[in-house]
């Protein structure tokens, strides 16, 4: 029985992603490097021999996928509740809670420019966000966050993942909004988005649009 | 919903940039004349966004005045019952009135005075930005979807008794049918039992019981009942226990579903308190 056959076992029985440290846990012989190393085995293997699975990184975690190219047959079988798509919106209010995690509700329908709570609601239902905390501003408005089952709904090993603003090609991020300065290159760009989310409490965004652009820089 | 069709103006005195527009589905020839179909659009931000991508404008100099026109033109039809939105398209045309109002006002060197159209620009950018990425996740989502991890094809699942083909005949069914006793139909009498246990009964042995020892368990009252008629006793008792906790003389109190009911006797004398008892009655 070799640590390779394990991790295999172990992530062919398995329903979600696994991470290293609980795959470890299924024998003594096994520690991280010894499953990593398994997993870039296995990953090779599967390659060379040409399964229709592979092990994909989703979710900070490991999985046994089936290849895309299968995707037809396996469609076949119609008793199997076909994965539902989120609407534009809900894509939308998703890709900001994404960014700016934690943000609370007020400040998705600003970016939005419309109402988000149904959206933010039916997010939630489907576990792809989570209420993560409260802020500090009036009312302690709820924040939300997006959960692991967000990354497996999307294929993403981790939040670092998610397409970078700068490789968006909507940038015009060489010149600021006008009337701030004059001498525009020198000063980051608006709408920035963050990745880690903004250590700016909010609240009083809406009201400040000078305070909300230079907290970027 | 009816597409807007917004009607062609002169330009107003404002107009700036009024050059032909680019190659657009929505633009008819003169750059004042759009077609827009609202429900095309998540919100005013998009709209915007749309007018002003379709027509080359430069974002960080937005012709208010323009923009303005073409915004409440195109959201003139609607409809307050069939869009949802119709308040925020509002909120945005409001906006862009007070924003356009605020350029015709002399503005001052400051640094602080910020160009009036500043904040909207930032909200443009950071919307589209968002566009952009929600576009980015579809497609993520499309290339998950077309993977699948173990429990996709489900177990298969017992065939249900609709399913099964049914195996009694006809003859199984009539021989049993002929050993069954058919009630003679000449014969409409009823037979009447006295029921062997008195709820009366069951009331004066609660009473007595607790003048003894104030609080009791309810099995206790049963003490010594058995055979075929333990049912009805426990039946009996507890319809005398409810009457007596109806009449207030009994207070019935269990602590969780399923567990022990214990009775205890009330005082009766004052009958302001008997209105509000402190504790809860349950059965």
């Amino acid at each position: 029985m070799n640590a390779s056959q394990i991790v295999e076992a172990i992530l062919f029985a398995s329903e979600a992603p696994l991470k290293t440290d609980e795959i470890v846990r299924a024998d003594e012989s096994l520690d991280e490097d010894i499953v990593e190393r398994a997993i870039a085995e296995l990953r090779a293997f599967y390659d060379q021999t040409e399964r229709s699975f592979e092990l994909l990184e989703v979710a900070e975690g490991y999985q046994i996928l089936t290849r895309p190219a299968f995707a037809s047959y396996l469609e076949r079988f119609d008793t199997v509740p076909r994965p539902s798509r989120l609407s534009g919106p809900a894509l939308e209010a998703l890709a900001i809670i994404a960014y700016r995690q934690p943000i609370g509700r007020i400040e998705v329908e600003y970016i939005r420019g419309v109402s988000s709570a149904g959206v933010i609601r039916s997010l939630q239902d489907r576990g792809l966000v989570e209420v993560v905390g409260r802020a500090e501003g009036l009312g302690r408005p709820l924040l939300y966050g997006t959960t692991q089952r967000f990354l497996e709904h999307f294929g993403f090993a981790s939040l670092e993942e998610l397409p970078r603003p700068e490789e968006l090609p909507v940038v015009l991020r060489e010149r600021v909004p006008l009337g701030l300065d004059d001498d525009e290159d020198e000063e980051e760009a608006p709408g920035q988005l963050e990745l880690q989310g903004g250590d700016d409490g909010g609240g009083t965004e809406e009201e400040e649009p000078a305070a909300a652009t230079s907290a970027d820089g | 919903m009816r597409p807007a069709t917004t009607s062609g103006r002169a330009g107003g005195p404002a107009s700036v940039q009024g050059r032909a527009p680019g190659a657009s589905p929505f633009l008819t020839g003169e750059a004042d004349f759009l077609l827009v179909d609202l429900d095309r659009f998540q919100g005013p931000l998009d709209l915007l966004l749309h007018l002003i991508r379709t027509q080359d404008i430069d974002v960080f100099d937005i012709p208010i005045s323009k923009i303005t026109r073409q915004f409440l033109d195109a959201i003139e039809s609607i409809d307050p019952q069939g869009l949802d939105h119709a308040g925020e398209f509002l909120e945005m045309a409001a906006t862009l009135v007070r924003i356009k109002a605020q350029m015709l006002l002399p503005r001052h060197g400051d640094d602080e005075d910020e160009d009036p159209r500043a904040e909207l620009v930032r909200r443009l950018l950071e919307y589209e930005q968002i566009r952009e990425i929600s576009q980015r996740l579809a497609t993520a989502e499309l290339e998950r979807s077309r993977r699948s991890s173990k429990g996709f094809v489900p177990t298969r699942p017992r065939p249900s008794l609709e399913d099964q083909p049914l195996e009694t005949t006809w003859e199984e069914v009539f021989e049993v049918a002929l050993g069954v006793e058919m009630p003679d139909p000449r014969d409409p009498s009823h037979r009447v039992t006295v029921r062997p246990v008195a709820m009366s009964d069951k009331v004066a042995l609660i009473l007595r019981r607790l003048k003894e020892v104030a609080e009791i368990e309810f099995s206790h009252l049963l003490d010594g009942v058995g055979g075929i008629e333990a049912k009805m006793h426990g039946v009996m008792t507890l319809l005398a226990s409810l009457e007596l906790s109806r009449r207030r003389q009994v207070l019935i109190r269990q602590v969780a579903p399923f567990s022990e009911l214990w009775l205890y006797l009330r005082e009766g004398e004052d009958d302001e308190e008997m209105e509000t008892p402190d504790e809860p009655e349950t059965t």
